[in-house]
Parts: structure tokens; sequence; C-alpha cells
């Protein structure tokens, strides 16, 4: 068995597109690009892609990854040539690797580092973001409420915030944070944006949100954590 | 951020607006001269799932000097969005407002999106009523599909209809406004009348006798024909087909490659409008649909092809091409599948050949519940072909069965409607019988409401009131209880619509506007749907709808759509409702003597049959 790493980015009308469609979405372009998929065994057998971390919808991606796991070894650049030629717009791969059987993308997933974009209001200057901020970090607890099966749940956030900066250019709100991955402690950069609210004045409808980068839990970039494959 | 952008943040299924699919073409404005909108009156997810948008789509866009975008209803969330931002509707290729479009181009599929259809020009801020319509909003707002047969309560907000396949039309249509231009729009709309198919609702005259009875539709101008009748194509072999159809991001209704096998169909079921209007059946060759599979899976990446018709059983040469479509794309684990079968155990054997794993669930369409009421609707299916097609389903390893019926057909009585409980417990019995385990054998039956539909033999029948069809369907609510049993029911109220604008004429036309202005929209959807608006909608207007879909009308009276044709004879309508009410049925055009429905010579065509007169591969 075989499995190729890609990067892709995720943008345009793409963004709208929830993740279990961007699944069937590279599930067709692999079989449009005719690769030789493995499938699950059993009565219904899928092919066996996996993805690290879903992009919730409106979101863009620029460094996203999906595994392919491959019946014959193909050159992964061939692989990416074959995918590149048959994506819908807005899913745009565009690097290879092998990688390794080891665990899986999903699991690897520490955090997320994303930016957010958004208009700043009128008259807001460097320093009261600065101040806003420091004040916002400081907080020990920041708890945000969220909507599950079993009602409203309310949530501290703070733990999950590992980093928050901001620049002021333009006009413009630049917000770049890095926010805990995983099925539990999760953090939407929404809702930071949301609680941030209270110590600055934000128009939270305004901002376009970008997932810059997954993370291992060390830092290091998903697609550094090749496993022991030669090359 | 863009308004568009803050919107759609807010939104269920975002994807339904931005376009942007594998395979959506985006053509600069500045070079094509001919501008048209596709708009489906119903949400993306069904209206991506229609053949007819995919042909038309690639037909138009096939040419350098026209262009087709698409356009569907939004959603409630993004209706109200709209509106409260003042954000007209676009189109999702290049997201402009429909205003800036040449042609507006409806489909009419149902007749419960008429409502949409008006809201959606609402929505676009085009004036709902053609005359309305000046030099200052020169589009032509168009319609096609089954509904446009009878378009009579549309009647004053279309400017022109276009009856049958449109493969062929649509070139006359880009071909007349770059000839014509809009400018002019009384002259644009005479020529678009001299197109063959094309009715211009403007240009004739209802007229009604003092007793409010139709008395007849004619023309109120020199030169356009007393009698519009439909278009088709030929030869579908040579048909443009769409091999590069959009493969949706979002999962729609039918999400699917779909290869149209061969249109109309020859079985004559009386109650059938798709059976009347796209005669006659016309096959592709075994070859074309090969090769066109084969453009199919290559391009859309679908790990389903769905074998689509009227009747895909029927195909001549079905056996053979099952198998070879199986066997070809079974490494790739692209399957094959029926939309539905027939009831005969070929049909079986013809579904095992698909299903080699998965046994999912069959689905029978015995239509009625009896023989003899079967025998009035001309569905020539007998009680025993249905058992030992059901047992041959159950020894191949099926679990379930579902079957369809409908309620209050001509004549039905309540022996008939047990009838249909009966054969449940037949067929029930049956899985018993085959060893199918108790936990997992089931069999369900639907029923829907039957609905007159111009242009069939029963045109001229009422439907069966509320009342009766509510009482049916509680009848079978308490037969059908048990193990192993399910039955579901549509809500007779949407068939009662359906049948009052089926058969309706242009006093609908305030109607439809009242309800929509009363919030009346998506009423296919049952959570959208408001039946007290809709009787609010026919009072304020003094309509009464019960006129319309209980009215039992005499072979002598005028029908609102007799100006329109489908090559069908009236005399053969009138024959076939005469064979039904006595019993009597009719034979299957394909392997029987013609039955002279007059389609063929009226159109001065023949029906396409693979192999007539040699022998049939498969």
């Amino acid at each position: 068995m075989y499995r190729v790493r890609i990067a892709y980015r995720q943008e345009g009308p793409a963004r709208y597109v929830s993740h279990l469609d961007v699944m069937r979405a590279f599930e067709r372009a692999a079989r449009r690009a005719s690769l030789p998929l493995a499938y699950s065994s059993g009565f219904n057998p899928r092919p066996k892609i996996t993805f690290a971390a879903p992009l919730a919808v409106g979101m863009s991606g620029c460094r996203e990854y999906v595994d392919f796991e491959l019946e014959k070894e193909l050159d992964p650049a061939e692989v990416l040539d074959r995918l590149r030629e048959n994506m819908p717009g807005g899913l745009v791969p565009y690097r290879a690797q092998a990688v390794a059987k080891g665990p899986s993308l999903m699991s690897l997933v520490q955090r997320n580092r994303y930016l957010a974009v958004g208009e700043a209001p009128e008259g807001m200057d460097q320093e009261t973001v600065a101040a806003g901020l420091e004040r916002f970090l400081a907080c020990g607890e920041i708890t945000v409420e969220r909507q599950s099966a079993k009602g409203l749940r309310r949530k501290n956030i703070r733990p999950g915030i590992h980093s928050l900066a901001a620049r002021l250019e333009g006009g413009k709100l630049y917000l770049t944070m890095e926010l805990k991955a995983g099925s539990a402690g999760n953090v939407r950069p929404d809702e930071v944006i949301a609680a941030l609210g209270r110590e600055l004045p934000l128009l939270p409808d305004v901002f376009v949100f970008l997932r810059t980068a997954l993370l291992g839990g060390d830092g290091r970039l998903l697609w550094d954590m090749k496993g022991d494959v030669d090359g | 951020m863009t308004l568009l952008e803050r919107i759609l943040a807010r939104v269920e299924k975002p994807a339904r607006y931005v376009g942007g699919e594998l395979n959506a073409i985006v053509k600069d404005w500045r070079r094509v001269p001919v501008r048209i909108a596709f708009a489906f009156p119903d949400v993306y997810e069904v209206g991506m799932s229609h053949l007819g948008l995919h042909i038309l789509y690639h037909v138009v866009n096939s040419r350098d000097d026209a262009l087709m975008e698409r356009v569907f209803a939004p959603w409630t969330d993004m209706e109200g969005e709209m509106r409260a931002h003042g954000l007209p509707l676009f189109s999702l290729e290049s997201q402009r407002p429909l205003r800036d479009f040449d042609v507006i181009a409806f489909t009419l599929q149902y007749e419960l999106s008429y409502t949409n259809v008006l809201n959606m020009l609402d929505l676009a801020g085009i004036p709902l009523e053609s005359q309305d319509r000046c030099s200052e909003m020169p589009l032509v707002v168009v319609a096609g599909g089954p509904c446009a047969y009878n378009p009579e309560p549309l009647a004053p907000f279309l400017d022109a209809v276009f009856l049958g396949e449109g493969e062929e039309a649509v070139h006359d249509l880009v071909d007349t406004l770059r000839r014509y231009g809009r400018a002019d729009r009384e002259r644009l709309l005479r020529a678009l009348a001299q197109i063959p198919g094309v009715y211009v609702p403007r240009f004739y005259r209802a007229e009604y006798a003092a007793d409010g009875r139709l008395e007849r539709v004619v023309p109120r101008v020199d030169g356009v024909p007393v009698r519009v009748s439909k278009r088709l194509v030929r030869d579908l072999d040579r048909a443009p087909f769409p091999v590069r159809p959009i493969v949706p991001y979002l999962e729609t209704v039918h999400d699917r490659a779909v290869l149209e096998v061969f249109r109309g169909c020859t079985r004559g079921c009386r109650f059938c409008q798709a059976g009347a209007i796209y005669r006659p059946v016309r096959e592709k060759s075994l070859e074309t649909l090969l090769a066109q599979a084969e453009e199919l899976v290559r391009h859309t990446g679908y790990n389903e092809l769905s074998l689509a018709s009227l009747s895909t059983t029927d195909y001549s040469a079905i056996k053979k091409l099952l198998e070879t479509l199986v066997e070809r794309y079974r490494d790739e684990r692209v399957s094959v599948s029926l939309p539905s079968l027939r009831v005969d155990a070929f049909a079986v054997e013809l579904a095992r050949a698909v299903q080699e794993v998965r046994k999912s669930g069959l689905t029978f369409a015995p239509e009625a519940g009896s023989q003899r009421l079967r025998n009035v609707i001309n569905k020539q299916v007998a009680e025993e072909d249905l058992l030992r097609t059901v047992e041959a389903a159950f020894r191949a390893g099926w679990l379930r069965v579902k079957l369809y019926f409908m309620l209050g057909l001509p004549g039905e009585t309540i022996d008939d409607v047990e009838g249909i409980a009966k054969l449940a417990r037949l067929v029930l019995a049956k899985g018993r019988e085959c060893g199918v385990p108790k936990g997992r054998l089931s069999v369900t039956v639907s029923t829907s409401s039957f609905v007159p539909k111009p242009h069939t033999p029963f045109q001229w029948e009422p439907q069966a009131p509320l009342e009766v069809l509510r009482e049916r369907q509680r009848f079978l609510q308490d037969r059908l209880k048990g193990k192993g049993l399910v039955y579901r029911w549509h809500d007779p109220e949407t068939s009662f619509l359906e049948a009052v604008f089926a058969r309706g004429d242009r006093r609908l036309a305030p109607v439809l506007r009242r309800a929509v202005e009363l919030g009346c929209r998506l009423d296919g959807w049952r959570e959208c749907f408001q039946f007290d608006r809709w009787l609010q909608a026919f009072t304020a207007v003094g309509v009464e709808p019960g006129a319309y879909a209980y009215r039992k009308y005499r072979y002598e009276d005028v029908l609102p759509w007799d100006h329109l044709g489908t090559g069908v004879d009236r005399d053969f309508l009138v024959a076939e409702h005469v064979r039904a009410l006595a019993g009597e049925i009719t034979q299957d055009c394909r392997d029987e003597a013609c039955v002279g429905c007059g389609v063929c010579p009226n159109l001065d065509i023949v029906p396409r049959l693979l192999g007539v007169g040699k022998d049939v591969p498969g």
C-alpha cells in the first residue's frame, strides 16, 4: 500500500463547500484522474482518502492536507499532476510527497493557525488594539457559549488560545492566531473574534477567515512530519 | 467583505448560490451577444438533478454567440437576507442580476413551482406581467417543460412558451434574438411566435360564455398559428448530449451521472402525461450509449451511472447494455442503476446484474390495487406477475420491496383500495415463504393521489374529493398495520392544487399573484406549504378551486389547452377514455400493432426502435 500526501488550497467558491462535500469532490477528482485508489473492504467499499482536519464552511485554507492510499506505487509528482488537471476550481493541490504508513493525519493535528481580516472600526489605532489584546490575553478565563445537542453550553476557550496578534493596516485589522485543534478543546477563530469584541469595538460579521497552517504538538507543520519514508 | 459574502456567512448551504462547480462554464459577456439565464423554479439540489438543464446548458454554451447561466429559487433564509439587503436575484456563473440577461428561461416541471416563478421574477426586480415589461426592461421571459402544455395559469407572466423538446428550438430562440434584438419588444415577440412550437400567450384571447365556461382561445392578431404543436428531436443518436455535465459540490437529489437511454414510452398508461407528451419512442443505439457512458464516467467521476428514461427496462438491448456497463466499470467501482423496474422476472434478472453486492430494496409500481382498475388505467400488471417478480427478488436476496399506488383513480371503489392492502400482504407472505428473516423483511406501500393531467385520456376526469382521498388514506393506515408493513402517503392538499393548476385557465393568474403576496412559495416543500394561505388567495380573488379540480368535462367542452398540441389526436384520447371506462386495455405499441394515437403521421416521424424486424441484441 502506498500513501501520498497532498497539500492543497481551498479558496474562492470552494470555501462555501462543507467538509463532507470536499471529501466527495476529491474522490471524484481521483476517479477522473484514474488514480489507482485503494478501497476499504466490506459491502460498501470506500476509497481510502483521509483528511487532516475539516475546514468550517465559509473559511479558506492555504495549507490543507489529504492522504490518498493507492494500490500501486505512483510517483507523487504524477499524482499531483493528474489531480491538478481534474479538480474543480477552488480546490488547488500544489505539493505531493510519499509518506510512510503511520498515525492518521487527523491524529497529528494539534493546532490550527488562522488569519482573520476585517474592517477596522472608524478611528481605531494601533495603541487601542494593542491594549485591548493585552487585556484580553490577561484574562484567566474567556467563556463562550456553544450550541450543542444538549442545549447551550458554556466553555472556557482561554487555554486553547496559544497565541494571538494584531496588525492594523489600511483601515483593516489583521488578526493572526494559533488555536488548539482536535476533538477536545478545539477553539474556533470566529469565537475568538466574538469574545475579543468585549475588549475591542469590533464588527464580528465583517471578518473573513483563512486557515494558514495545521501544526503538530511541537508546533511543526504537518507537512514536515513525514515519518520514516526515504527521500 | 462584500454584501454577498456577509449574507452567505449567515445562510444554510451557501454553496447553493456561488457556482464554481466542475464543468460549469463562465463566458466573457463582452464577447457574447445573447445571454440566457436558465431559471429553475426550485432549490439548487432539485434543479441540478434535472437532465433538461444540463442538455440546454450544453447546447447554448456550445455556441460562440450565446451563453447560458443558471439561477435557482433561493431557500427562505436566503430570500429573507436578499430582501432585507436589497440584493436582487443573480446568476451563479457571473453573479450578475437577472435583469442584465436577454432571456430568462424557466422550466415548468411541476404545478407547485409556479409561485417560485413569480417570486423569482419579483426577487429579480422584474415586472411580473409581460405587458409591464416595456422598453426599460426589454428581456423576455420564456418557459418550457411538461407544464408548458397548459401554461394558461401563467399566461400573463410569460412572453413566450416553448412546447416540446428544446434542443433545436433553443437555437431558433438565439437566432431570433440575434436577428431582431430586443429593443422593439412587439417585433421580437412577433418573430418568436413564428418559430414552430412557440406560443406567445399575449397574442391569444380567451373568451368565456356568460355561465363562465371557456368558449375558445383564439389568436387576436394575424399571422400566429391557431394551434401550436410541439417540437421534437427525430434522432437521439445525433442529438447533443451533455457528457460533461456540471458536477455539483453539494449533494443533489439525484447525485449521479445520468445517461438518457431513450425518449418516449410505448406503454400507454392512461394517467401518465409524460407517456403522452414525449411520444413517439426514440431509442439511442447501443454504440451511442456505450460511447456516451464512457465519456460521462471519465468527465464526471461519479461512482454511479443511472440509465434514465420513462421505462428503462423496456430498452430493446437493455440486457446487453447493462452487462457491458457493469463489466466495464466494475474495477473502478462505478455502479450502474435503473431508476424504476417494470413488474416481471426479467426486471429482477436485470436488477441482479446491477446490484451484485448491495441488495437494498426494489421498487415496483402496480399503481392500482385490483385487476379491474389496472385495466382501467392500462397498467398491464397481473397479480401473478407481481408475486412471481417479488418471489424472484426475495430468492435473489432482496429484503425490502416498495410498492407504488395511486389513490382516487377514475372509478376507484373501496374494494380497489382494499386490493392494495391485500396485495401488500400477499407480497409480505411471499417474503416469509421465501425465508426472508422476519426482522428484516419489509414491504412499503406508498400512495400518491391521482391528478388528471392535460393531453391524457383522463383529462376530462374529475379528481377525487379531498375528503375521499383522506378517508382512503385512513383506510390504508388501518389495513397496513403489522410487522413488516410500512405505509407512506402524500398530502392530498398538494395534489388538489396540482389538479387545479394542471387543468387551470387564465383566470387563475390573479390567484397565483395573490398567493405569492400572501407568502406562498416553495409549495413542493412540506415545511413551506401553507394550504390555508392558498385558500385565502382563492377567496380573495373570488375563484372556486374545486370548480377546476372536480370538474368533469364533456367531450364537447373546450379545454384551456385545446390550442396547444402534442401530436396525439384528440379522437384517440376520447377512444382511450371510452375504453378505460369499459375496462378495456390497449396494447403496447412497441411490439403490437400501431394503436393509432396519431403522433407519427401528425409529426411526420416514426418510432425508432433498435432492430425492428431484425434480431435485437441481448
